[in-house]
């Protein structure tokens, strides 16, 4: 059989399709022609202050008013280039970017003005010098010539891209003085200059890694391991929960302990919902989201993992237990490896754990990378981006030195788990788009006050003192307090983990499953959506009228299939088949879902992490999808 | 339901004295009672009485109407069935033409006269009449942090109750916050659980969840139980049955009266029977989808050509149809019968039903496989 033959469905091509889609023909216009809105408002030779809207001198680096730095913005010209994300053939956004910054010191990842903003308001297009953007594939290779007439036109850059920013600025001002509740355009939104990160100063970034695995394979004992030995955990505190443990009779689980905190957890010996704990690597902070592995707490670990940029796979090595992961009907392996690609999580560390139960055997570590290796790559999982690490959690093998037992030493010489989190990619994040925070959870704890929600900002950026409105509810907030890992800090951008204190809304207006958004760009709540799904193996055939749990970002809610409006082809995307009877497993449809309740939604084009969604029923996983249009 | 009184000719015109004992018999009046009928009962009336003075007195009057059927309403929360029709008797306070509104209650008679008693409406006449068991479970389906209260009758399942709270993520600090989110959750519970399920009347309570919300509520209440001496419960332990399924929604329903044990207790009543059934039309729909079709189109063709094994219709649709509509159905579901099949009409109002309902309300399996039939517009 040949090699590279694909053994499931190509997720890729099936989210590659739904990026092509919305990428057609709006990048037909020439690049490097300054935009065709109003120029006229501006008067010549000067910039306008963002803070203070002071129209300064040209001349002048800062505002005469408030002192503040002009704005360092520039368009990043990945911002049209909505490479089909799971199309490895061009470079991703993450190489664009990386590439971008190390070439102009000036630009700051944000700015990014859409292309393919559907309103099609500001028609902008990305100021790279005289360039033609053929198809966004194209694009992609011709990067290299960019970067060098970028860096010579660099003044021309500098004045072009500022009286765009000032453009948008007028715009947002305007929409402003409207109405407040009104949805100004996206691509109005200005960016302020707090928000935009300061890359440079060499702060570490957030890198949110979920561990995900069959249930009993080991996540939490190697997360709390993990945390024990990078320090987080106190050796006396180590030896508090080994005596508890030991109590209860459950002396092999003093190291999950350390993140199953509840006494049901403990007791039962499992994790029922994602822990999340925080530590420093060398390169990030990372944030570690402990999922259960359990099949019915799966809807927890959809929960928890949507906050995920990079995950670990945790497998059992020993005898029957990978064999049982594998399993598709009762086996939580395939489905998390599903569901974590499906969240868009590109890099993934494969964690075979128990070796020492195997001897650490390299036949055996061979034999699992094979079979998992092909199923990964039929979910869309790239093999750069898959690392291998062999491990023992209670022998202490590789995980955060290099291995010292000889029969592991002996034929890997690979990095240890340390290393390879730190060898991943840092994701993008979205620092310039209006803030979106989707509401992992409503807690009440001393420091934070009475109402206090956490989760990762998925967009734009927060800081206290900020006015918020927090959907479905449509309230407004005054956000009091920004805490991050037990410690209070100042601002928060996307991609930070944190837990907000608001002020001036009652306890009862706010739920998980809610976003928490900027007062001018509210969010879409929405019971009746048009999705685009993909069926997965296992299930079971989807009929008009079949109920099943929808579940988006933390949001979970029942739902009605209304109508299947078409067939797809996976490899095309064409449509196939209109009003099809029923989608039975591994076919691609649109379909209209109509919801008990509404909830926040945004559409996959305009933010990826509010617009992917997954439809479970009877306790497994059927379909994942994303929102193509919210109808109502 | 008693039947007092019945004089009818199959097929033709006659009238039916009867006298609902619990809901379930209100949910079959509505499936009796169609617009055209006229139905006769003692009701209460406000009638304007000039006084000797002068003014008007509105004076509460209880009198027997008889009323020509213009609408039917059926009321599940309120177990209250109204008939909105125009008056046909004479009568001192009302005179003939003039609209009224009758509500059927429980344990007063009415009288029931229609022109036409077709086979379906027989069928019905006799389950009433049929004092079998009925399938009377509570079910408490739950999951963390929301809560349904069912009670599942012979043909009906009511929603007693929902509750949704908000139950923290167990937080490292606020792990405090997690347990009493979660007991206040699981208090609220039991108040509904005590208010709604009288065990005289309720078979068993069935208490499903997905995960282990179930057993921690099932020892809650036991402890509450022992703690505030409700004795009701502590009578009845034996009687109260855990079950797990996979979510807390509605549709999981179907997944509790699937169980084992609970298929035990039930298994000759209609609820169970009409599960069965359409886990049938479901799996064979998964495993050879050319020998199950659904929609009114498709299951005419599929009948023209002898095919249908096992006919799956709900009740919805002989009611609201108009005299002719109903007469196609009913036509169908005896010629099915004739030709050996089997005819399963699904209340409406259990969850079976309400899920045919939303697959168009009509569902056959085939003898046979019949391919062309996806090429048939729907």
């Amino acid at each position: 059989m040949p090699r590279k033959v694909n053994y499931g469905v190509d997720y890729d091509e099936v989210y590659g399709d739904y990026e092509d889609y919305f990428d057609d023909s709006d990048i037909e216009s020439d690049a490097g022609e300054v935009p065709e809105v109003e120029q006229d408002l501006i008067k010549p030779g000067t910039w306008r202050c963002s803070i203070c809207t002071y129209d300064n001198d040209e001349s002048m680096p800062f505002c005469d008013i408030c002192e503040v730095f002009r704005e360092p913005s520039s368009i990043c010209n990945n911002g049209n280039n909505r490479t089909a994300p799971f199309k490895f053939d061009c470079p991703s956004p993450d190489d664009l970017v990386s590439r971008g910054k190390q070439s102009s010191k000036a630009v700051s990842k944000g700015a990014l003005v859409s292309i393919t903003e559907k309103n099609g308001s500001v028609r902008t297009v990305p100021i790279t010098g005289r360039q033609e953007y053929s198809s966004p594939l194209a694009s992609g290779r011709q990067l290299p010539a960019n970067e060098t007439t970028r860096t010579s036109s660099e003044d021309n850059l500098h004045s072009l891209t500022n009286s765009l920013s000032m453009n948008l600025e007028v715009n947002s001002e305007r929409s402003r003085n409207v109405t407040t509740r009104r949805a100004a355009s996206p691509a109005q939104y200005k960016p302020e200059a707090w928000m935009l990160s300061d890359n440079e100063e060499g702060s570490k970034n957030q890198l949110n890694l979920a561990i995900v695995g069959h249930v009993d394979s080991g996540k939490s004992t190697l997360s709390g391991k993990l945390l024990h030995l990078v320090g987080r955990i106190s050796q006396k505190e180590m030896h508090k929960y080994e005596k508890e443990a030991k109590l209860k009779g459950k002396g092999s689980f003093a190291y999950a302990w350390v993140l199953d905190e509840s006494a049901e957890e403990r007791e039962r010996g499992i994790t029922m919902t994602v822990a999340v704990a925080y530590f420093d690597s060398k390169k990030y902070h990372v944030v570690v989201l402990d999922s259960p592995g359990h099949k019915d707490f799966v809807p927890n670990m959809i929960s928890g993992a949507t906050q995920a940029d990079a995950a670990i796979l945790v497998i059992d090595a020993s005898t029957g237990a990978f064999e049982a992961g594998m399993d598709s009907n009762g086996g939580q392996t395939k489905e998390h490896a599903q569901l974590i690609r499906s969240f868009g999580v590109d890099q993934i560390i494969v964690a075979v754990n128990k070796m020492d139960a195997v001897e650490y055997s390299k036949e055996r570590f061979e034999l699992i990378k094979q079979q998992l290796g092909m199923f990964l790559r039929s979910c869309g999982f790239k093999d750069s981006s898959m690392l291998w690490i062999p491990l023992s959690t209670i022998e202490n093998q590789n995980l955060v030195a290099a291995a010292s037992d000889g029969r592991l030493s002996s034929w890997y010489r690979g990095p240890y788990l340390l290393d390879a989190i730190d060898s991943l990619h840092p994701p993008v994040r979205d620092v310039s788009k209006p803030l979106l925070l989707p509401i992992c959870d409503v807690i009440k704890s001393h420091s934070l006050g009475q109402v206090a929600v956490s989760g990762k900002l998925e967009a734009g950026a927060l800081r206290s003192g900020l006015k918020v409105l927090v959907m479905p509810s449509g309230e407004l907030a005054t956000v009091r307090s920004l805490e991050r890992d037990s410690q209070s800090c100042t601002a928060a951008r996307a991609g930070d983990n944190v837990a907000v204190s608001l002020q001036g809304i009652d306890g009862g207006n706010v739920m998980a499953g809610g976003v928490l958004c900027h007062p001018d760009f509210p969010v879409a709540v929405a019971t009746h959506l048009e999705l685009k799904v993909l069926t997965l193996e296992a299930a079971m055939p989807i009929l008009i009228g079949s109920q099943v749990e929808f579940h988006v970002h933390h949001a979970k809610k029942a739902a009605r299939v209304v109508r299947i409006l078409s067939l797809l082809d996976q490899k095309t995307g064409k449509v196939t088949k209109r009003a099809p009877r029923c989608l039975t497993a591994k076919q691609s449809a649109v379909i209209e879902v109509v919801l008990g309740e509404a909830v926040c939604i945004r559409e996959f084009s305009d933010c990826r992490a509010l617009g992917r969604v997954f439809l479970r029923a009877s306790g497994r996983t059927i379909a994942v999808g994303i929102v193509t249009r919210i109808i109502e | 339901m008693k039947v007092v009184r019945r004089n009818l000719v199959p097929d033709g015109p006659g009238s039916v004295k009867m006298i609902p004992e619990e809901s379930d018999d209100l949910w079959l009046a509505y499936n009796l009672v169609c617009e055209g009928d006229t139905v006769m009962a003692v009701t209460v009336r406000k009638v304007l009485r000039e006084m000797a003075s002068g003014g008007r007195d509105a004076e509460r009057v209880k009198l027997k109407l008889e009323i020509k059927v213009g609408a039917v309403d059926y009321d599940k929360e309120g177990s209250v069935l109204r008939i909105r029709g125009k008056n046909i008797l004479e009568n001192e306070y009302v005179k003939i033409g003039a609209f009224h509104t009758l509500e059927i209650e429980l344990h007063r008679p009415f009288v029931l006269r229609k022109d036409f008693w077709d086979s379906l409406a027989l069928d019905v006449l006799h389950q009433a009449s049929d004092p079998a068991a009925s399938a009377d479970l509570a079910v408490v389906l739950m999951q963390e942090g929301l809560a349904h209260l069912f009670l599942i009758g012979k043909s009906v399942t009511i929603t007693r109750s929902r509750i949704e709270t908000s139950i923290p993520r167990k937080h490292g600090p606020a792990i405090a916050g997690y347990e009493s989110a979660l007991n206040k959750f699981f208090e609220n519970v039991l108040q509904a659980f005590l208010k709604h399920v009288d065990f005289n009347v309720v078979r068993c309570a069935v208490i499903a969840s997905s995960g282990f919300t179930k057993d921690q509520f099932h020892r809650h209440l036991l402890l509450e139980a022992e703690r505030r001496q409700l004795r009701s419960i502590i009578e009845n332990k034996s009687r109260i049955l855990l079950v797990h399924t996979t979510s807390g929604y509605k549709h999981s329903l179907r997944e509790v009266l699937d169980a084992p044990n609970v298929m035990t207790l039930i298994k000759d009543t209609k609820a169970a029977q009409e599960v069965r059934a359409l886990k049938d039309f479901f799996d064979m729909l998964s495993n050879e989808p050319a020998r199950a079709c659904y929609g009114p189109k498709h299951v005419e063709v599929a009948h023209e050509r002898m095919a249908v094994q096992t006919l799956l219709i709900t009740d919805d649709l002989f009611r609201n149809a108009n005299v002719e509509t109903r007469k196609q159905y009913v036509n169908l579901v005896s010629s099915v019968k004739d030709s050996g099949g089997t005819v399963h009409i699904f209340s409406s109002m259990h969850v079976s039903g309400e899920q045919l309902a939303q697959l168009t309300g009509i569902a056959a399996i085939l003898r046979f496989p019949l391919p062309d039939l996806e090429d048939i517009e729907m």
